[in-house]
């Protein structure tokens, strides 16, 4: 097939940027990073970008298609040049490029490495030398997160990054969480300390993206989202970005909806809402400010305030709250209806290949 | 990343030097398993152990070093299990083992069908726990050899450009194996052979070149690797008609026979004309969605990304393709080379832990294991002497080597040189080998290199990220690896594990080809010599599934 | 005339009010009989998800509960964070069948209905871009947008997890230009439209939120946009009541109407100023409106 290419060619040493355009002949099957691999070969040899496995396993081809972040060997390129769509390659965004689509990636270890990413065993090692015993359960609290390959599509697409180039970062967090999450560590309440710091899980602004662009399903935002529910189980909630959803769990039990008026103080503080009072007048003369009293309370709210204690009882909190729904949440990822046939119908199936059997025996089934 | 860790344990300062970032390395492709005898699934013991890996090794793997291999994988298992490996577990908690090829008992440890990713995290973690120096995106180039010793690495500094020489009293190669001298391969594009080829330059013996594994179950048409963890879940192999033919090759172990068997049943029904597409089929139907998406969903997603069939739905169409290497540099068992001062583990060594045939997991441990155990001889060995002395002729005849290829301004770009090359080693010195083929290859592999060395262009002559440059280097590592292989194939006349020759020898000869073969370096090309296996108590038995 | 649930979540209870008003106005003009449902709660955000996230799952399990309790199939939402919300919850209870049967057991015990009819959590904007709301809402914006130009603001958790979502594709978008066009208005494309308005960090770390905000501001003001909208109440409250922050860090002064989806509609539907509350906004959507009457 055809497949037409713009990719963006950059070189940091000259600053010099240029949109290149190219039109080669690729096999049907052929991949974004295969046909790279053409573009190298043939037309320019001085194209520059990572590959190694060609698998989505090693991570190293990120790169951006279209503004978006995808590992360049797991886009096949048969719709695309079907449709006569040209796409636009460029580096992944969020890291300083070094040259076409290779990116500096010391920005991104900096901050792997600043979560401290290896056990810290609390424990003294089995007597008997063997493996601790945990289950395969425990063990699944961080299954996604141990599925990261560390391609840096999700950092390349983080709005909060983008804003605040000093955000620890949805890579760096999920990691942060593969450990928190870890029953063998010993360090989880000076971790959940230090990503309860100013450029940690509180930054994060839940745009999605990350979990959008992962191509492992490791779900980042879903990692920030449980160490912040643990941060909270264990006490540690001074950040502003705790106060502020504790303030969502108490309007929820007391009047059902939220408090929004008495959000600003309780999130920021007394001394700070007072310093927006000229922000907040403005606001309140359009009424978006409406008067905390009489409380806007919802019907039958006692039913949430027994639920809110009759869970807590339940005890299924901190990041067990969120992995609890992740059994369900991953049938999403792996596609609706799969899984409801039976063998016999799989076997039936229009088209359906042969029927394994053993010669000389009877047929299987 | 296993004998840095070790070494910088046992006091040394260790440097690593990396052309991919080390995460990137393509063990962290690997996905079914690791093997030690623990015995969570069954009764298993490192003799059953040895033993499969004896007979795997089709009688070629030097016995004592099994013997090691097998009675210290345990331990290192359990290490990285208290590093924090993310390893599948069984109901009462311990580690999980699973069945796989040619194990007389379940050991092979497993993370779902990503244990290389598993692995290569936990190691990278302890690397950065340590803050070892790692010289990463430096592609090393040639070995420094002064004095009688290995002191140092001269590399091509990848991200920065120029060349960059780093002195050590030690040097350990652990740079895998060369897959990509074939078309057809599960191996990433970096898997070059630098470490063998850099070795070769300097005379060490490379041994058993002739044993390239082909792993049953490669994707078609990318060659990408579908885990033998499938087969050890319970899948078939199916040809066009349906029918398990692995029945009538190996009767017992069926799918789970050793992969150099079922290597050669599927292509046996290919030529036959019972494949498609020159593929046969790899069944999970009967496993179910539940399983498949909780033991095996990376072999899932690499299914529907890459052949466009949901193994839930439908069988995927699979061929041999090459995969591992079992020959490379002579090793003792503790990575030591010929050459004091240089040590090497893993793929590109060849202890020889297995001989003519690899069992599936035991790679995996190889690494480890030795690895472990050339980091720390190297690093006692550097400890208890203080001298590195790099020739700044070293330096300098690299410089002047490498603007020679830069300056070259006719002759081919690499890639029509790189698939000839690898489109005529799958046709010739494939599953399936024969006398005048091996022979026709020998010669096309002279006419490759000869196109070579008239010219290979690198259009890109920058220094930021030339990969343009190291992917020529490359090349020619490939090919003069490839020559130690011919070499070798065409002098081994019998059948053994990988090298199966069912045309002109097809059954094993062990009274004049039970020995290694030794390849060295002339200049012009290889020399072959033989050597002894080594032997503990495991006398050589007929061979069946 | 389809009989919906209707959750107006906290904002257009009480600082969005126009919300409510406009859409309770809209509804019957594009085929939506509103049951408004009472016994609900705060669907907790992103934040009762993070802080207490059982009690997220059960706050929500009761809105769905009670929303099928009307005998409908579809719970309506107005707002992007309710929608992802609710969604997710329902797919976590559709998904596991124990994980339900104990959040029943749960709610039962507190006096809420099980959730066991299953219902479709659907917001507004999914309604009348397509299908029979799309055709009635063609019909019913007879007075029409004159060419306004108009950018739309999709906001993030419309379109992501698109695993969740999924009525459209996360990158390409077009439910919103397909209603502006619908209503007689000209839709403005630029970058920043599928990117974050900075909401969830806009009190607890400013500085990074209004780094986000500027984009479609900025971005949509120099595409030469006569207002913005949005299918979101928080978006809306960081364009519109946030906007005058931006003055500070970047001196610009953008003046840029925001719209709710609603009042979008509702304008071209000749909807009147005591529906619509532009009033309310923080920044005049008075040029909007005197283009409109020229």
């Amino acid at each position: 097939m055809q497949v037409g290419l713009k990719v963006w060619r950059f070189n940091s040493r000259t600053g010099e940027r240029e949109l290149q355009e190219f039109e080669i002949a690729a096999p049907e099957e052929a991949t974004l990073l295969d046909c790279l691999d053409i573009v190298k070969d043939q037309h320019d040899g001085t194209l520059a970008y990572r590959k190694s496995c060609r698998m989505m396993i090693c991570g190293s081809c990120g790169m951006r298609m279209d503004g978006a972040a995808v590992l360049a060997c797991k886009m096949r390129m048969y719709d695309i040049a079907q449709a006569g769509h040209v796409p636009v390659i460029s580096a992944m965004g969020n890291l300083p490029i070094i040259k076409d689509l290779v990116v500096d990636m010391d920005p991104f270890w900096e901050k792997f490495n600043s979560v401290n990413p290896y056990l810290q065993p609390g424990y003294d090692e089995p007597a008997d030398g063997k493996e601790n015993l945990i289950t395969q359960e425990r063990m699944n609290v961080v299954h996604k997160e141990a599925l990261c390959i560390n391609c840096g599509c999700c950092v390349s697409e983080c709005n909060a990054m983008e804003a605040d180039p000093l955000f620890t970062g949805p890579q760096a967090l999920a990691k942060a969480m593969r450990f928190v999450g870890d029953p063998r560590d010993g360090q989880k309440l000076a971790r959940l300390e230090k990503l309860n710091g100013e450029h940690g899980i509180w930054e994060c602004t839940r745009c999605y993206f990350c979990t959008e662009r992962c191509p492992k399903g490791v779900d980042p935002r879903d990692a920030i989202a449980k160490l912040g529910a643990e941060s909270m189980k264990e006490g540690i909630d001074r950040d502003m970005g705790a106060k502020h959803a504790k303030w969502f769990v108490t309007s929820a039990r007391t009047t059902g909806w939220l408090r929004e008026t008495e959000l600003v103080p309780k999130t920021q503080g007394i001394v700070t809402a007072i310093k927006q009072t000229r922000f907040a007048l403005d606001l309140a003369r359009k009424g978006k400010v409406p008067p905390p009293f009489p409380p806007h309370v919802a019907k039958n709210v006692k039913e949430s305030r027994r639920l809110h204690d009759l869970v807590r009882d339940q005890g299924v909190n901190g990041f067990a709250g969120i992995v609890q729904g992740e059994h369900a949440l991953a049938r999403l990822a792996h596609g609706h209806g799969v899984g409801d046939q039976t063998l016999e119908e799989i076997y039936d199936r229009p088209g359906a290949y042969h029927r394994p059997f053993i010669a000389d025996e009877e047929a299987d089934a | 990343m296993r004998a840095a860790i070790e070494a910088h344990d046992a006091g040394a300062n260790v440097g690593v030097i990396s052309k991919l970032h080390p995460t990137r390395s393509h063990s962290g492709a690997a996905e079914g398993g690791i093997n030690a005898a623990l015995g969570n699934a069954a009764e298993d013991s490192p003799e059953i152990h040895a033993f499969d890996t004896v007979k795997g090794s089709d009688y070629l793997g030097d016995q004592d070093a099994i013997e090691i291999f097998t009675r210290e994988a345990p331990g290192d298992i359990y290490q990285l299990e208290h590093w924090g490996a993310f390893f599948s577990r069984r109901e009462d908690g311990k580690l999980a083992q699973r069945p796989f090829g040619a194990a007389g008992s379940p050991r092979t440890v497993y993370a779902a069908d990503i244990t290389g990713h598993v692995l290569i995290q936990v190691l990278y973690e302890q690397l950065v726990k340590r803050d070892i120096t790692v010289y990463e995106e430096y592609f090393a180039w040639k070995l420094v050899e002064n004095d009688g010793r290995c002191q140092g690495v001269i590399s091509w500094d990848l991200l920065n450009g120029g060349l960059k020489t780093v002195g050590g009293k030690t040097v350990v190669l652990a740079t895998g194996g060369q897959g990509r001298i074939y078309r057809t391969t599960t191996n990433a594009y970096a898997c070059t052979g630098d470490g063998a080829a850099m070795a070769l330059r300097l005379g060490l013996p490379l041994k058993d070149m002739e044993f390239m594994q082909f792993h049953p179950t490669t994707l078609y048409p990318t060659g990408i690797l579908l885990t033998e963890g499938c087969r050890g879940e319970g899948a078939y192999l199916i040809n066009s008609e349906g029918e398990r033919f692995m029945k009538r090759y190996a009767p017992n172990a069926m799918e789970l026979a050793s992969r150099d068997v079922v290597s050669r049943s599927e292509q046996t029904e290919i030529d036959a004309g019972r494949g498609i597409n020159g593929s046969v089929m790899l069944d999970m139907r009967h496993l179910g969605a539940e399983r498949i998406i909780e033991r095996l969903p990376g072999s899932r997603e690499l299914s529907m990304t890459f052949a466009g069939v949901d193994p839930i739905y439908d069988p995927v169409p699979v061929r041999p393709g090459a995969h591992y290497h079992m020959g490379g540099v002579e090793t003792g068992n503790d990575g030591e080379t010929e050459l004091t001062g240089l040590y090497a583990a893993g793929e590109v060594a060849c202890v020889s832990v297995h001989g003519a045939n690899r069992l599936g997991g035991n790679s995996l441990m190889e690494t480890i294991t030795f690895g472990r155990r050339a980091g720390r001889a190297a690093a006692e060995w550097a400890l208890s002497n203080t001298t590195i002395d790099v020739p700044a002729s070293a330096e300098a005849d690299a410089e002047r080597e490498l603007k020679a290829l830069l300056d070259v301004s006719s002759g081919e770009r690499p890639w029509q040189i790189r698939n000839d090359l690898g489109t005529s080693m799958l046709e010739n010195f494939g599953v399936f080998r024969r006398e005048e083929q091996m022979v026709a290859q020998v010669g096309i592999i002279d006419e490759v290199r000869e196109r070579y060395q008239r010219g290979v262009i690198v259009e890109d002559k920058g220094e930021i990220f030339n990969s343009d440059l190291t992917q020529a280097i490359e090349l020619g590592n490939m090919i003069d690896l490839a020559a130690c292989m011919l070499q070798a194939g065409v002098a081994r006349k019998e059948s053994r594990g990988a090298h199966a020759r069912p045309y002109d020898y097809p059954t094993r000869d062990d009274e004049n080809f039970m020995k290694h073969s030794i390849s060295r370096w002339t200049g012009d090309g290889p020399e072959l010599s033989w050597k002894e296996v080594r032997y503990t108590k495991y006398d050589p038995m007929e061979r069946k599934y | 005339m389809r009989k919906v649930a209707y959750y107006k979540g906290c904002l257009a209870s009480l600082s969005a009010k126009e919300l409510d008003s406009a859409t309770q106005a809209l509804a019957p003009k594009v085929g939506l009989e509103l049951v408004e449902l009472e016994s609900v709660t705060c669907c907790g955000a992103g934040d009762i998800h993070e802080a207490d996230p059982d009690y997220y799952l059960h706050l929500n399990a009761r809105i769905l509960s009670y929303a099928a309790a009307e005998g409908v199939d579809t719970l309506l939402t107005v707002c992007n964070v309710c929608t992802l919300n609710l969604r997710q919850a329902n797919f976590m209870l559709l998904g596991d069948t124990e994980l339900r049967a104990r959040v029943n057991e749960n709610l039962v015990s507190v006096g809420v209905p099980a959730y066991e009819r299953d219902v479709d959590v659907r917001h507004l904007l999914w309604e009348i871009a397509e299908g029979e709301g799309y055709e009635l809402l063609k019909s019913a914006a007879h007075k029409g947008l004159k060419g306004l130009k108009i950018a739309p603001f999709y906001g993030c958790q419309i379109l992501r997890p698109s695993k969740i979502q999924g009525f459209e594709d996360p990158d390409r978008p077009w439910s919103l230009e397909r209603i502006i066009e619908a209503c007689g208005g000209e839709a403005i494309d630029y970058p920043a439209k599928i990117k974050c308005c900075g909401f969830p960090i806009i009190q607890a770390r400013e500085e990074t939120a209004l780094g986000e905000l500027i984009q479609p501001i900025e971005q949509a003001y120099e595409a030469g946009a006569d207002a913005i909208v949005t299918p979101c109440p928080l978006c809306h409250l960081s364009l519109d009541a946030w906007q005058s922050k931006l003055k500070k860090s970047t001196g610009r002064d953008f003046k840029m109407p925001i719209l709710h989806l609603s009042q979008l509609v509702g304008v071209a539907a000749g909807l009147e100023e005591s529906e619509l509350k532009f009033k309310r906004h923080v920044v005049s959507v008075k040029p909007v409106l005197e283009k409109l009457e020229a």
